[in-house]
């Protein structure tokens, strides 16, 4: 059974991603007893914020980037972020309590199959890379001596090396048949991704018996079978 | 040469990142927020003290200073060919001149002071890089009535000058290093750790953490509102490193919640960003509602001028742009419109009574459109003030001029 809440009294917002993710946390909502309005499964729908069972509950379902920035802001006091986005903004009023244990994939670095052969990584002072990542990606590369000039993309990375834009991209694995289609090879893990609900610091600070009572929420709908 | 002057003009209103002019009424405003808060910390004793802008960059950054050397502009002085830093912080400035200066003024010394500071970054909360910061010092005492003191103050304070839902965050920023050093955890697990643990992360904890996770999580856990919080953290079992911090955080969070029944008050006991060279309890200031930090502080040795331990230490700042935030909109003035030729007496009495006049130096105009157009709610009309009516003829949607400022004259 889910937690009892607190009343709230004032509005509460929860911020969710559009696509892949939110298929997946569908169940993690029903489970955690929130019901939106019918709106937010019909694709037609141009509301953006949607209303739930819990009267000062309300929904937003923006980019997988912006739901971090939402959060971090405070102007959405609740959301959900994989861990490669809550890294590579590194927002410091973002608590990311709990691992909801959907959207897993990794974070890696790939170059063409026929580079892999006769590359040595150790030789490399300087990388040129497509990502959607700036900030992971420079940082991974500093931290082993190697700048990494970032050419930053919005999708569909894997078309830099096969077009000449850059020889290496770092993306978003969840198979790796995208990267095989594209002649792509995986060589270097950067982290596991998984989703995370976040937690404005603010909100937890100043509402903390109402914020609490929804992460205890959250952590039984992960906990339930 | 086009292009030269482009990239070197450029609109005469553009300022650099991060700075900007303050207007009427909101400069007004902030003024009048400062100087109520500082009535508050004169009213408890504290005396306040004024550092200069610009000090020797290795005065300035020395000792726990050195953590703001990345966020300090600095220049070098023509006249003594040494490199000065340009203030990012008040407290330091505060504590030099406690141990220096003053340092044979009896203790505890109690010090307030409020000023501008500038730095090289904003962040994303505050993009501002010029803000005001004003707080106190309360330098010489170790007792936790001291760290009390402190914290119900700013609580005082912001509460007088209208501050609503504020909450006071407690943590000890030295209690987790304890318990790393107790375990003797390696340099690297304890980076991994932090970095979890200011993400609130307990999983990440758990998959980092080795022996010292179990600890970490359940410090995690205890974090709340603060009776809940001091119940769950004494069931903790802590190395005996910790135990003096554990112990003086319960006896603060007694004190405080004696004297303030009613404040809202959470602990945090994994705590630690900002609070690097924090030596005790410390704290942070939220309002629901506000983004970001109203303000800060804490416990700290202020060094002597022979290096050495310095003295025990403790104060708060508070930043002004962020309380402005959480205060309700400046109260509406009451401007007075006065006509052509009105007498010096009678414009003197009528600020005696509490107005805002406003010569008019036109004679042939007519004094009600006049006052409108200046953004007076009131004209003086026989001697006495009249209420500026608004049948003007003007559309509600083609505001006067200056309609901003005549819309904060409800008087």
């Amino acid at each position: 059974m889910p937690a009892d809440l607190p009343p709230a009294s004032e509005p509460l917002v929860f911020a969710v991603p559009k696509g892949r993710i939110l298929k997946e946390l569908r169940p993690v909502l029903r489970r955690a007893g929130i019901v939106p309005e019918p709106a937010f499964d019909d694709p037609g729908s141009r509301l953006l914020q949607f209303r739930t069972n819990f009267e000062h509950f309300s929904i937003i379902r923006v980019r997988s980037f912006d739901a971090a920035t939402f959060v971090a802001f405070g102007a959405a006091h609740l959301g959900v972020a994989g861990n490669d986005v809550i890294t590579e903004f590194d927002y410091a009023e973002l608590y990311a309590p709990l691992d909801l244990g959907i959207g897993k994939c990794r974070l890696s670095v790939a170059e063409p199959i026929e580079l892999v052969a006769h590359d040595d990584p150790a030789r490399w002072s300087h990388v040129r890379v497509a990502t959607k990542y700036p900030a992971i990606t420079r940082r991974h590369f500093a931290a082993r001596g190697v700048q990494a000039e970032c050419i930053k993309l919005n999708g569909a990375m894997e078309l830099a090396p096969s077009l000449g834009l850059c020889r290496r991209i770092v993306d978003l694995v969840e198979t790796g048949s995208t990267l095989r289609a594209n002649g792509l090879q995986e060589i270097e893990q950067i982290a596991e991704v998984s989703s995370r609900l976040i937690v404005n610091r603010t909100a937890l600070k100043t509402r903390p018996e109402e914020l609490q009572g929804w992460i205890a929420r959250f952590q039984e709908a992960i906990d339930a079978p | 040469m086009i292009m030269t002057a482009m990239s070197h003009s450029g609109h005469p209103g553009l300022l650099p990142a991060g700075l900007g002019d303050g207007l009427p009424p909101e400069a007004e405003h902030e003024a009048d927020v400062v100087s109520r808060l500082m009535a508050v910390f004169r009213g408890h004793g504290y005396e306040r003290v004024k550092p200069p802008l610009i000090e020797f960059e290795d005065n300035l950054l020395a000792g726990t200073g050195s953590g703001l050397a990345l966020q300090t502009f600095r220049l070098m002085d023509p006249a003594s060919q040494r490199m000065m830093g340009l203030r990012a912080d008040m407290t330091l400035q505060v504590a030099r001149i406690a141990t220096t200066r003053l340092g044979r003024s009896p203790r505890p010394l109690r010090l307030a002071y409020a000023g501008q500071v500038l730095r090289v970054k904003g962040t994303d909360l505050r993009p501002e890089r010029q803000f005001g910061q004003l707080g106190v010092e309360l330098i010489g005492s170790l007792r936790p009535e001291a760290d009390a003191e402190v914290v119900l103050l700013a609580a005082e304070a912001l509460a007088r000058v209208g501050v609503a839902h504020l909450s006071v965050d407690l943590c000890v920023p030295t209690l987790v290093p304890a318990v790393f050093q107790a375990l003797g955890l390696d340099e690297a697990t304890g980076l991994a750790l932090r970095r979890a643990l200011d993400r609130k992360d307990a999983p990440a904890v758990a998959a980092v953490g080795g022996a010292a996770a179990a600890i970490l999580n359940r410090l995690l856990a205890a974090g709340g509102p603060a009776e809940q919080a001091v119940a769950a953290l004494a069931a903790v079992e802590l190395p005996h490193e910790a135990e003096p911090d554990r112990q003086r955080l319960f006896e603060v969070v007694r004190l405080v919640r004696q004297a303030a029944p009613g404040l809202t008050l959470t602990v945090d006991a994994v705590e630690r960003r900002g609070f690097e060279f924090q030596t005790g309890v410390s704290f942070t200031l939220f309002a629901r509602g506000t983004r970001g930090e109203l303000g800060r502080g804490g416990r700290y040795r202020a060094a002597g001028p022979n290096g050495g331990a310095g003295e025990p230490a403790t104060g708060c700042s508070l930043y002004t742009d962020t309380v402005l935030r959480a205060v309700p909109a400046s109260p509406a003035t009451r401007r007075l419109f006065l006509p052509h030729g009105t007498a010096a007496v009678v414009a003197q009495a009528m600020r005696a009574e509490g107005w805002i006049t406003l010569a008019g130096f036109e004679p042939d105009v007519d004094p009600q459109a006049e006052a409108r157009r200046l953004g007076c709610g009131h004209v003086l009309v026989g001697g006495r003030p009249a209420t500026v009516n608004d049948a003007s003829g003007r559309s509600e949607d083609q505001p006067p001029v200056g309609n901003r400022l005549a819309n904060t004259d409800r008087a």
